[in-house]
Parts: structure tokens; sequence; C-alpha cells
């Protein structure tokens, strides 16, 4: 049956604007629409303020970039100022992409693409996770809208491993929670590190993010650590013995000078 | 600046040479102490993804850290009293990289808690006062320049240890880091290193001005003391005379100290709240990320600044004997920017706050523990700070949550949010001021009084003091014939 989705009335873009404040031609304006499913959806591009007030344009629909066969139409005004230009598309799996309608006018040709796509994984982590030999990590991926499920890979190379974490329980752990998916890897390994692909399953297609894990033996850390109480030794015995040498200077020479009173002077001195 | 405080140290202070050493290595201890609880909120969400748990449950471990630094401060006091400032230092650097290092090694959340955050904000506490105590020791001229340089230790630390963080974060993950962190805090021993404890050549007895003096030869002069009129004072102060062997419980009677306590714990409560919440009210009011820290960054470098520039001003002749005045002057200016921040349009306005209250909150630390010193004197200072960091503990913690609660809320309430801390931070700065102001006069009274009882005795002080030595040897001969008495009428 045919299903079809008004794009949202906001969601058109309102020519309005675009023609009295734009100065330059060839301008595109784009669109982002997510798709979770298959489905058929009617484009509209509403265009109004054209100078001369042409009683028609002309205007046809590209796809990806080419030409759409017999979609070049004559479009009528709506009312005094308005034209409506819209077609219905059937959306299924492989037809995802870009979507545009161009219109001319005089010597002019505009344009508004859309963007059909599944939801994206904006906030990909750009840095590694660390971990370490024999502990645990946590890797997780979040996305806006509800997948039908969540899928953990991992990449070796080029190709993908799924992780079956019913199948090795004691390694992996899935935590599936509607736009939150989380995977545990247990008893972690030098193997273990590389590239994590988080898959959120749509019924047109999925999304794809990823993270790289890096795990660490326990030495690492100790180089650093054993470099700075090295330092630190150092630094405190050098002024431990400094202040011992001043000291047993100062000593020396109030023995030198002052005899008995010097004697006497030391004994009174209190540590405060 | 009440006279007596150049009396009741027993020497004079170097005022310079080692003391500049000294100095280097209170800044180290300070800026650790204020800085660490404060960059550890880095690893928060990290370890927060680790095991599972809620931001709350996380910042606890800030909190109870920071808790424990303010609470462990009576007990730091009573151990710089008895050992002095070097061994507490270093004891607190080793405990702070023990806890660190104890903490890489945690399996819950509370393991955390205990490692981080009791031992390691216990060794922080015995970082902090033994600090502030030892530039009281080294100077006196100078002192509100050395406490202000010291007191830049923390923005300083703070401005290096949040990069080093991410970076130790990035490259090592958060356990590695924790390790590494314990090392990195192992440099609290070197600043302990650095306060070498001070060798005084007391005068002979016979020439000393005051009780206080004797205060400086020992601790066995309290009791010293308490022989002299041991039978004048009740006996039921057993318990509470001990405690005062340790730490020195007569400050609560002390009207200076009272009027200081009163001001900081109201103050405190909108003091820090401002600083936690200016990144997120610059984003409420639409700036980005990266402007928003941006903020916090200018707000640091002004801090860093001001705190040494305000121990300079105070210490000119203008300033240093009227320091009380100018720490009010301080506080109030707080309170003042925090009433206008709402007022200021767009980005520049907040760029302009971030300047005038980095100022502000620079002033006032560098002169928040100058002041105690002024009121006070060095010698009592040590007991003094402890206590006063336990009361004011709770002001302290208390303070961000209560004003966070009110900014989650409706837009308007973060407005209100920094009105309200306005407030606070103004009512305590006129209260201080206007005390201040009435304390000054009774000081300049009771010391006229003493000036005019020393007059027509000629060359004062010291035939006083030879009388009252002779007057109580006088009393003890006069108790102990009053003691066989005694005994020989309960005799039946």
């Amino acid at each position: 049956s045919l299903h079809i989705i008004f794009i949202n009335v906001q969601k058109i873009v309102c020519f309005d604007d675009y023609f009295t404040t734009s100065q330059h031609t060839g301008h595109v304006i784009v669109q982002e629409l997510e798709i979770l499913k298959p489905q058929k959806i009617e484009l509209s591009c509403i265009i109004s303020d054209i100078p001369n007030n042409p009683t028609h344009i002309i205007g046809y629909w590209k796809k990806n970039g080419n030409e759409i066969e017999n979609s070049k139409q004559t479009v009528y005004k709506v009312d005094k100022q308005r034209f409506i230009f819209k077609r219905i598309f059937n959306i299924q799996v492989n037809d995802l992409g870009n979507y545009s309608c161009i219109f001319s006018y005089l010597d002019k040709q505009e344009q508004v693409t859309f963007l059909l796509k599944v939801p994206v994984m904006k906030d990909k982590r750009d840095k590694p996770i660390v971990s370490y030999v024999g502990d645990s990590v946590v890797l997780d991926c979040k996305i806006k809208r509800m997948p039908n499920t969540w899928q953990w890979y991992k990449s070796n190379g080029t190709e993908k491993v799924l992780i079956n974490a019913t199948a090795d329980p004691m390694n992996y752990k899935i935590l599936l929670e509607k736009n939150v998916t989380k995977l545990t890897v247990l008893n972690l390994t030098e193997e273990d590190a590389g590239k994590y692909i988080c898959s959120a399953v749509f019924e047109i297609k999925s999304s794809e993010s990823h993270v790289y894990l890096k795990v660490l033996s326990l030495i690492e850390p100790l180089k650093p650590f054993i470099g700075i109480t090295i330092e630190v030794v150092i630094l405190v015995t050098l002024i431990l013995l400094y202040e011992r040498y001043g000291r047993s200077r100062n000593d020396s020479s109030v023995d030198d000078s002052s005899g008995t009173d010097g004697r006497r002077t030391r004994q009174r001195n209190l540590v405060h | 600046m009440p006279s007596t405080t150049v009396t009741s140290l027993g020497y004079t202070p170097p005022d310079g040479g080692w003391g500049w050493a000294v100095v280097f290595g209170s800044f180290l201890s300070i800026g650790f102490s204020y800085a660490f609880p404060k960059s550890l909120t880095i690893y928060f969400k990290e370890v927060q993804e680790y095991f599972s748990v809620s931001y709350s449950e996380i910042a606890w471990v800030s909190s109870i850290m920071l808790a424990t630094m303010y609470a462990g401060g009576p007990v730091s006091s009573i151990l710089v009293n008895r050992y002095g400032s070097r061994p507490v230092v270093m004891v607190g650097g080793l405990m702070v990289g023990v806890a660190m290092v104890a903490a890489s090694f945690g399996t819950t959340i509370m393991h955390l808690y205990i490692c981080v955050g009791v031992i390691g904000g216990l060794g922080l506490a015995f970082n902090l006062q033994p600090a502030l105590t030892i530039i009281g020791k080294y100077f006196l001229v100078k002192r509100p320049m050395a406490n202000g340089l010291a007191m830049a230790g923390s923005p300083v630390l703070l401005f290096t240890l949040a990069p080093l963080n991410q970076f130790l974060l990035d490259n090592f993950g958060w356990r590695g880091s924790f390790f590494i962190l314990g090392a990195i805090v192992l440099n609290c021993c070197v600043a302990g290193a650095l306060m070498r404890p001070i060798t005084i050549t007391a005068k002979p007895p016979a020439n000393q001005s005051g009780g206080d003096d004797d205060g400086a030869v020992g601790k066995t002069d309290p009791q010293a003391v308490r022989l002299i009129d041991g039978k004048q004072r009740p006996e039921r102060a057993g318990c509470l005379a001990r405690v005062n062997k340790l730490i020195d419980l007569s400050l609560f009677k002390h009207r200076g100290y009272l009027i200081y306590l009163v001001g900081n714990v109201v103050m405190f409560f909108g003091f820090f709240a401002p600083v936690v919440f200016l990144a997120p009210y610059a984003k409420h009011q639409g700036t980005d990320e990266y402007s928003a820290a941006c903020l916090l960054s200018i707000f640091a470098l002004v801090d860093m600044v001001a705190r040494p520039g305000t121990g300079l001003v105070s210490n000119t002749r203008w300033i240093r004997p009227r320091i009380q005045y100018f720490f009010s002057f301080s506080v109030a200016y707080n309170g003042a920017c925090h009433l206008v921040c709402p007022l200021l349009p767009g980005y520049t306005g907040l760029v302009v706050y971030a300047v005038f209250f980095g100022l502000a909150f620079g002033m006032v630390c560098a002169l928040l523990f100058e002041v105690l010193m002024d009121l006070v004197g060095a010698q009592r200072f040590s007991s003094a700070v402890g206590l006063a960091t336990i009361i004011e503990c709770g002001p302290v913690l208390l303070g961000p949550p209560i004003s966070g609660k009110s900014f989650n809320n409706l837009i308007f309430h973060t407005t209100y949010m920094y009105f309200a801390c306005g407030v606070m931070m103004l009512v305590p700065g006129l209260f201080l001021f206007i005390m201040n102001f009435f304390n000054y006069r009774w000081l300049k009274q009771e010391e006229h009084e003493k000036k005019r009882e020393e007059l027509p005795m000629g060359s004062a002080r010291e035939l006083a003091t030879m009388e009252e030595t002779k007057d109580s040897e006088q009393n003890i001969k006069l108790n102990q014939e009053k003691q066989l008495t005694d005994s020989d009428n309960k005799e039946p």
C-alpha cells in the first residue's frame, strides 16, 4: 500500500528568505533526513518571491547528481506568490542518497538537496581507550534513534569478525539498551587491542561507528613512576645533605671564634 | 596590627635567605593540596564508565578528599605543634603517594573512596597546614608577600596538572595515570625537605618580656606555667588541659579569631560555587565549549598574578597596618562582582566578569591566611588554622551543591544563584569590616591602658616582670604553706 510521509512543513525549505537575501547564484541548500525503514517519501520544494513574477517555472529532480528520467515538469503557481514542486520517492534499501530539486527561471538555476541517510553516530572517539593486560574494559556506542538491534565487530585488517557474546561469555559481555550499547571485554590480552566496530542495525541499512582499544602491559606506567621516584629521592637527599654541610660549616666556625660561649649558645639552640 | 605578635615568637624571623626556599616548598605543598582534588575530575568520566556508576557517586571521591583535607586540619596542627613542619609534610606526601598507588589497583568504587578520598585527603591536610605555619616562622616583615607567593601555588599547579592529567589519561588510562600520579605527588616530600626547621637561640630567662615567650622555649613550659598558678586553676580542667597542650583551644576566647571565623564561615558558602559554575553558566548563555573553557583559563591566569600582586600590595606600609580592612574589602568586592555578573551582556561581559572575579578570588585567597596570622600571631597560628579549616569544612562542601540545586532548575535561577552568592559575600565583607573597626579600636584602648600602667615604672617592662616573678615566687611559698596547713587541717 502507498505509505506517504509528508515532510514536516517546518522541514520544507522556504525560499522566501533565500531569494530576497541571496546575491549569488549556484547557491545550494542542503537538508538532512534520517530514514529508519523502507518507505515512500514525498519531497516538496516551495519556491516564492521570484523576481519578474513569471507564471510558471521548469523544474526537475536529480538523484546522486544524475537527472532522473522524465522528472522534468512545468510548475504553476499555487497562489499569488508560491510554486510548489513535489515528487514521491519509493525509498528502499539501495535508494538512500542525495535527492535534489532543481528549477530554472530566466537564466538562473537554483537547487535544494535532500540527504537521505540512516541516523549517524556523531561523537566518535578519536583517541583510543587504554587498558591493561588482565583488566577489563567497557566500550560503548550511542545513537539518537533506536535501532532494531546492535552488533559488535572486531576489525582484523580489512575484514570484520562478529563478536558473539553468548558463545564466549568468559571474554565478552554485550549490553543492549535502546539507544546505547556496551561491550565489556574481559581478561584482556595484547591481542585484544585494535579497532572495534559497533553497528546499529536499522531496517533499511546499518549505521557504524568505531573505537580503538590499546592494551598495555603493567610495565608501561612503571617506567615513569620509577623515574620520578628516583628524582624525588635524589632531590631530598641533596637538600638534606646541603643542610648538614651548611650546619657543620657553621658549627666549625663558631668553635673557632667564640670558644666556651659558642658551646653555651649551642646548648640553648632549640629546634622549632 | 597587634604589636604582641612581635614578641610572641621569641625571636626575629629571618625574613629572607633560606626563607625563600621555604616559600617555594610551601608553594608546592599548597599547590598540591588545593589543585590535586580539582584536577582529578578529569578522570571521572572514564572511572565512572569503568565501574558503571552515576556521576554523583564519582564526584563523591573529590568531595571526600576535600572534606578530609579540611577536617584533618586539627590533627595536622597537633602534629605540627609537636614535631614541626618538615616531618609532617614528608609523611603527608608519602601518604598521598601510597594512596594513589593503592587506588590504581582498586576493584570497587569504595576502594577509591577510601584510598583517594580518606587517605589522600589526610595526606593533603598534612601538607597544607604545615606549609602555612612555616611561613609565619620564617617571615614577619615580608610575610604578606611570602603568603601571596605561596598561595599562588594553587592556580599554577592547577594550570599544570590539568593538561598533564589529560595527557596521562590519553596515554595510560586511568589506572596507569593514578599510578604515575602517586610518584608525581611524592614531590611534596621534596617540598617538605625544603622546610628546614628554624633553630632559635633563646634569651636567658631573666630578661624575658612576657608569658608568651615561655611558649617559644618548648613544650615543657605549659606545665611550668601551670605549676606557678596551679592551685588557682580548678582541677576539673584535666581533660581539657590535655587537649589544650596539643592544640590551643583558648583561641576560641580570642575576639579577633571569632570575628574571623564567623565572617569566613558565611563567606565560604558563596565562595567556590561561582568558580564551579562559571563554565556551565557561560554555556547556558550560549557560548560554545571552547570559549567557556577559555573563560576558566582567563580566570586562572588572573588569579595567578593577583595572588603575589596582592601580597606585594599588602606589604606596603599603607596597607599592612590595616590589613583586616583590606581583607574585608576584597570579600565585599567578590560579592559586588557576583551581583553585577548577571547584568553583563554577551561573551565580552563574561570575559570582563572572569577578569574581575579572578582578581577578587586571588585577593581573598592570598589574604586568607595572612590575616589569620596577623590576628593570632605565628605562635598560635598552627592551632588556629587547624580549628578554622575544620569549621570551614561544612560551608566549603555544602556551598556548590546547594547553589547547584538552584542552578539546575529554571533559567532565571542562575541569576538568582549569582545574586545569592553576591549577597553571601557582601554580608560577611561588611561584617568583617565593621567588626574589625571595633576590634582595632578595642585593641588600641587595651594598649593604651597597658602603657598607662607601665609609664610610672620608668624602664617599664623589665622592672614589671621582675616584680611579677617575685610575686609568683611568693605565691608559690604561700601556696606551699597553705598546702601544709590544709593537710594539717584535714588530718583529724
